[in-house]
């Protein structure tokens, strides 16, 4: 690994200073999982690493008083899959993390530095999609919140401008008949997803009231397959709205050809990811 | 020897185990040397491209550069970096087109100049100064295009590069005539996978020159004085000059057979006149290392309805790669296994091995027999289900019975494919399974199965002259002294419970001399499973010679005949009345300390080269499930029964019969080694691209040991290693085929393409 | 960049070493401890041999700067048995014949540790879950997995930990 300027931050605002010096070859250390091997491998030139490990209180996972679930840069997997508030309050998101089978990058890596390399195939990033979440941002301008769609901008490129970092994760509380799931596809168990898909549904007296596709490694990012989601919206829930809604979700894949999968394939599969997760998801509605 | 075995056949822990446990075993890429220098070698980025210009003067400026080399500065030895043409009876295959470093580039990945410097940085900044002027010239990354006239040429002196052109020697019959005279005929044509062995410890070796001018190398080589002798031709040197040393591997499964790392290690520790290590990164060792051959290979079988064959042919192309280093040798492996296996009156096979502009291919696990046996077995499924007929039943029409040959050639001492056949249907529940519903929801289920006949060593091939020697110690302990490195297979362990068997001893007063050509005798390497086999052979024959000199000596004390003794729990005793006994430390001890003027280092010697080959045997069968939507294959089971001979140690065969199964599930399912065809780079290059099967992905997986004893193997033993992934492999692409009509013709079978071809099947 | 002495707590012990930013943690151990247990099979976290323990948590020492861990409790394979005492999933591993080459037993011992220390009383399908980060060519995993339950089940009877 070539040399680099290393810092390890004691608060938000001397991380983001070093990040506003630096620029573009600054990089962030949370977990390390994903920035360490790109270094060794020079992905990227990098002139300096900020280490924000041991910034007080960016682990913390709380619930707030609307029952929101907060959490911050430095939560690992693992202390997401292990809270019960996750676990019972967001099972999507559970599962998603839970099936991730590197116990090791669980233990190590963190949510948030999961969304910040910003790849469509993150299983955690489509989830938070469909469940609706928002980004807090620091940066030398302030504070400010950005919804998770906005803040994944192209392949491996997100909103964030110089100086900035992301501090934690909001995630809205999931709402009497409303359910989600999570779904992928992988060649070997420890694997980044081929294709991966969450929804979440609010549904009353078996009509979808409301309804959120989330389609990863299927496009440039993840992305929220709204043409699926609005023929889905007021309508009863059925096996063919369903298949109507999931063929739809297919359409509005951009998916490309690479190690893992054609591009074929995931476009097909979309379809058949998207009806299996809102089967799942009309269940969980409905318990 | 004794009917009631104490160690042979007894679960005991692997030899090493507890210095792997305890971190404490260093393999080549852990030893660091006194003033040892960081090697790094310069690929080629082009597939194909001639060397203008190298100018290394800035590299060589860099402070901290010991040496810098380029084709310039090797010996213009020209070599096969496989061990084969020093043993083979008939080495006329072994095509010789490798330098130390390349004097042309042929594949990505090509060895053009290597540095030596004080440390890592340093040499990859070293790497960096060196400037080559390539002509990039047209590549081709397909055998059947390199075939055509006006292909890029890869090697000068191979026409349409075609290395080598092979009728298999030992075709019977007339296969036109069987043709005819068959009631189904039927061919498929197959791609086998391109396959990487990826054994967990990316391929290092250090190389020092000593003061007294004796080269040292270690390295995982499986063949080490023939390896040496390799080296000495290359460099000019004497093979006395050199001692090779095998540290503790992390894995081979074969590969080793080649010379990987060591000629490059050598000519830097050469020019510097320092230790010199080079380990490669996990990205150097997929490509830098050898790999399995993709054998095209067209098939055709005919059988009369009641199962009988009446003919087989196979022509193959092997794309071999940019050198030829095993070619020969896998290519006749794979025809002999193709004719041999089953019983048949017309065979033929002929193949051309054909050099592409890709990673170099070599001899790993099953070296040829996988891929042949695969082919031929999902085919003979075809013919099954074309004539309306069990596979199992066809399969049992055929499979050979003892006193005809083998696929060496030679006579089979013993067969048990019928038996194990039907052992493993039995288990796997072959009949309630074929009768079971095809298909439950989205989901369609198969059953399949695949057979094997395999080999215990190189015998008729090839020389095969293994040694061993053991000296007691004056505590009644024993040194082992023998020429193998383990490579996870616990052959060193193996051949102590055999050496303790016959010597009375336990396992734990066995000590291990090995991997070490100054400390060993001559032995041609650990190879084609010989090593339990007819290493055991000689083991047995060095402890029979030291038992002999106890006896002797044990004998004088108690007042008998020599042939009156026996041995058991470390006590030579009378054999008619036990309670006379002499504790062996005893005789050791009195031997050696011996004041009388007829001291004795009690001790014996080994020798055996193999007149027999008795081949292993498997049966695998395995359960699987396809989802028709998504492509997806999952294994739910496998059973796979493994005739041995004799289990020296059930948990060690065990061990290799599921590692085999998780590599012929990776071989089947996961592992696809994908060069770019347009770059000729590797894109599957370390194991976020190219996936080996986890924890995570294994199903219920059941071995059966069965042991019938071969007659010439040493207390029964077959060898075993080599060839635990080639029934398995077949058993689950036949799975699929059974439950979706596809046959794979090129794996792995991915969900991408087994639903590509689904749609297409009626 | 600057090389600092650092003080790491390795085995138990409160070394005192040169490191630099850019130095990984298995580069540390292996170049400056001569603890090679910790291997390198693949270097970008997906083979898990380089696996050590970092506060009791399954770590890739590959994937970790040296010097982000200095002040917490790394332990590696050499420091898991105590003295000539070995640690139950080390003499699991050995009289289960969980051990081949022997290059991933480092790293799936100690992942099975930090398992077996949070979770007791695993099923194969948890061992399984566990492991899953750390690949094996060798064995086929079984007699790993036959090791790790084996040492629960001793746990369950009352064995030490």
């Amino acid at each position: 690994m070539r040399a680099f300027d290393y810092f390890e931050s004691k608060t938000v605002a001397e991380a983001t200073k070093y990040l506003l010096d630096y620029g573009e070859t600054a990089r962030v250390l949370a977990g390390g999982v994903d920035l360490i091997p790109r270094m060794r491998k020079e992905d990227f030139k990098t002139d300096c690493v900020v280490n924000i490990q041991r910034i007080p209180n960016l682990d913390r996972i709380e619930l707030d008083s609307g029952k929101e679930l907060r959490f911050g840069a430095m939560a690992t997997l693992r202390s997401l899959e292990t809270s019960e508030w996750v676990r019972k309050g967001y099972p999507a998101f559970y599962e998603a993390i839970r099936q991730i089978a590197s116990v090791q990058t669980k233990y190590m890596g963190t949510a948030v530095g999961n969304l910040c390399v910003g790849t469509p195939a993150s299983d955690v990033a489509t989830v938070l999609y469909a469940l609706g979440a928002s980004l807090s941002i620091s940066g030398p301008e302030g504070d400010r919140t950005e919804a998770i769609q906005d803040f994944c901008t192209d392949y491996r490129c997100t909103s964030l401008r110089r100086g900035e970092m992301v501090t934690g994760v909001s995630v809205p509380p999931m709402k009497a008949g409303e359910g989600s799931a999570f779904v992928n596809l992988v060649r070997t168990h420890a694997d980044i997803a081929k294709l991966t898909v969450a929804v979440s549904i609010t549904t009353e007296k078996d009509v979808c009231r409301e309804a959120r596709i989330a389609i990863g490694a299927a496009a440039p990012t993840v992305f929220r397959a709204s043409k699926a989601e609005d023929a889905l919206r007021g309508r009863p829930l059925k096996a063919q709205t369903i298949d109507e809604a999931a063929q739809i979700a297919s359409g509005e894949t951009r998916p490309i050809s690479d190690l893992r999968s054609t591009a074929e394939y995931r476009k097909e599969m979309t379809r058949v990811l998207v009806r299996k997760a809102l089967e799942k998801a009309s269940v969980a509605a409905k318990g | 020897m004794s009917q009631e075995l104490s160690v042979v056949g007894k679960r005991l822990p692997k030899w090493d185990a507890s210095v792997k446990a305890t971190g404490a075993a260093k393999y080549t890429s852990d030893l660091k040397l006194p003033g040892m220098l960081v090697g790094k070698i310069l690929t080629s980025p082009h597939p194909h491209a001639r060397i203008v210009r190298i100018d290394a003067s800035e590299a060589e400026k860099l402070p901290g550069v010991k040496a810098v080399i380029t084709f310039g500065d090797v010996p213009k030895t020209i070599f096969n970096p496989n061990k084969l043409g020093l043993i083979l009876r008939h080495p006329e295959g072994e095509v010789k087109d490798m330098y130390v470093l390349s004097d042309k580039a042929r594949f990505v990945g090509d060895r053009i100049a290597a540095v030596a410097a004080i440390d890592e940085a340093t040499a990859e900044e070293a790497l960096k100064l060196i400037e080559v002027e390539y002509e990039v010239m047209p590549a081709v990354f397909d055998a059947m295009k390199a075939m055509k006239p006006g292909a890029p040429k890869v090697h000068d002196f191979a026409e349409n590069n075609i290395a080598l052109h092979k009728q298999f020697p030992v075709s019977w019959g007339d296969v036109e005539k069987g043709f005819k005279e068959a009631d189904c005929v039927v061919e498929e044509n197959f791609r086998t996978a391109r396959n990487h062995i990826s054994q967990l410890e990316p391929c290092a070796c250090v190389a020092s020159l000593g003061p007294e001018g004796r080269l040292t190398i270690w390295s995982p080589s499986q063949h080490i004085f023939l390896h040496r002798r390799k080296i000495a031709e290359i460099f000019g040197m004497q093979e006395g000059m050199i001692k090779w040393v095998t540290p503790h591997i992390g894995g081979a499964f074969g590969k080793y057979g080649s010379l990987s790392l060591e000629p490059v290690t050598v000519a830097l520790a050469l020019k510097t006149g320092k230790p010199v290590k080079i380990a490669y990164s996990r990205e150097q060792d997929l490509v830098g290392t050898e790999l399995r051959q993709r054998y095209i290979s067209s098939v055709k079988v005919g059988a009369k309805k009641d199962g009988t064959l009446t003919a087989v042919r196979e022509n193959l192309i092997v794309d071999g790669g940019a050198y030829f280093s095993h070619n020969s040798s896998t290519t006749d492996v794979n025809m002999g296994s193709f004719v041999g296996l089953y019983r048949c009156p017309n065979v033929d096979a002929h193949a051309d091995c054909v050099y592409t502009n890709l990673p170099v291919t070599g001899g790993v696990r099953g070296y040829g027999d996988s891929e042949a046996t695969c082919v031929l077995e999902q085919t003979i499924d075809k013919a099954a289900k074309e004539m309306g007929m069990d596979p199992l039943e066809m399969r049992l029409k055929n499979v050979k019975k003892p006193g005809e040959p083998s696929q060496t050639g030679l006579p089979l001492e013993t067969c048990s494919l019928e038996a194990i056949i039907k052992l493993g249907a039995e288990r796997i529940g072959w009949k309630e399974k074929k009768q079971r519903p095809r298909q439950e929801g989205t989901k369609k289920r198969g059953i399949g199965m695949g057979i094997m006949m395999d080999v215990s060593g190189a015998q008729p091939f090839n020389l095969q002259i293994r040694n061993a020697f053991i000296k007691f110690n004056e505590d009644g302990s024993i040194n082992l002294s023998t020429c193998i490195a383990d490579m996870g297979q616990n052959l060193l362990g193996t051949m102590a419970q055999m050496a303790a068997e016959v010597l009375g001893l336990n396992y734990e007063d066995v000590h291990m001399v090995s991997g070490d050509t100054d400390s060993t005798m001559f032995d041609t390497g650990q190879h084609a499973s010989g090593g339990c086999y007819q290493l055991g052979h000689a083991v047995i024959q060095a402890a029979e010679e030291a038992r002999g000199q106890l006896f002797e000596r044990a004998a004088r004390k108690l007042g008998v005949g020599a042939a009156e003794l026996s041995v058991k729990n470390r006590t030579v005793y009378v054999t008619s009345d036990p309670e006379k006994s002499i504790p062996i430390a005893d005789v050791a001890k009195g031997a050696t300390y011996n004041f009388e003027g007829e001291h004795l280092d009690i001790s014996g010697k080994g020798s055996f080269s193999p007149t027999h080959n008795p081949p292993p045997f498997a049966a695998a069968f395995a359960d699987v499930e396809v989802d028709v939507e998504t492509g997806e294959v999952k294994i739910k089971k496998i059973v796979y029964v493994f005739d041995c001979g004799k289990a020296i140690n059930p948990t060690t065969v065990e061990g290799q019969l599921q590692g085999g199964v998780v590599q012929a599930i990776g071989y089947a399912l996961t592992e696809d080694y994908v060069v770019d065809t347009e770059s000729g780079t590797l894109q599957s290059d370390n194991f976020n691209t190219y996936k080996l099967p986890s924890a995570l992905d294994m199903p219920e997986i059941e071995v059966v040991i069965y042991e019938e004893a071969a007659p010439s193997g040493p207390f029964g033993a077959r060898g075993v290693g080599h060839g635990t992934m080639i029934a398995v492999t077949p058993a689950i692409l036949n799975a699929i085929y059974d439950a979706t009509g596809i046959i794979v013709t090129e794996a792995p079978a991915t969900p991408e393409r087994i639903l590509a071809a689904l749609k297409k099947v009626v | 960049m600057k090389k600092e002495i650092v003080t790491f707590v390795i085995n138990g012990q409160a070394r005192d070493l040169i490191v630099s930013p850019n130095m990984t943690l298995a580069e540390l151990l292996r170049e400056q401890l001569d603890l090679t247990g910790a291997k390198k099979g693949c270097e970008i976290g997906e083979c898990g041999s380089c696996t050590v323990l970092v506060d009791g948590k399954p770590t890739l020492s590959c994937s970790t700067l040296a010097i982000a861990v200095r002040d917490k409790a790394i332990l590696t394979i050499e420091g898991l048995a105590q003295g000539t005492q070995l640690h139950p999933l080390q003499q699991a591993f050995i009289d289960h014949g969980a051990i081949q080459c022997g290059f991933c037993t480092p790293g799936a011992i100690l992942t099975a540790k930090a398992m077996l220390d949070e979770n007791p009383n695993p099923t194969r399908q948890d061992v399984k879950e566990a492991l899953g980060g750390n690949l094996c060519r060798c064995t086929g995993y079984v007699k790993i997995i036959d090791a790790v339950m084996a040492v629960a089940e001793g746990m369950r009877q009352g064995g030490a930990k």
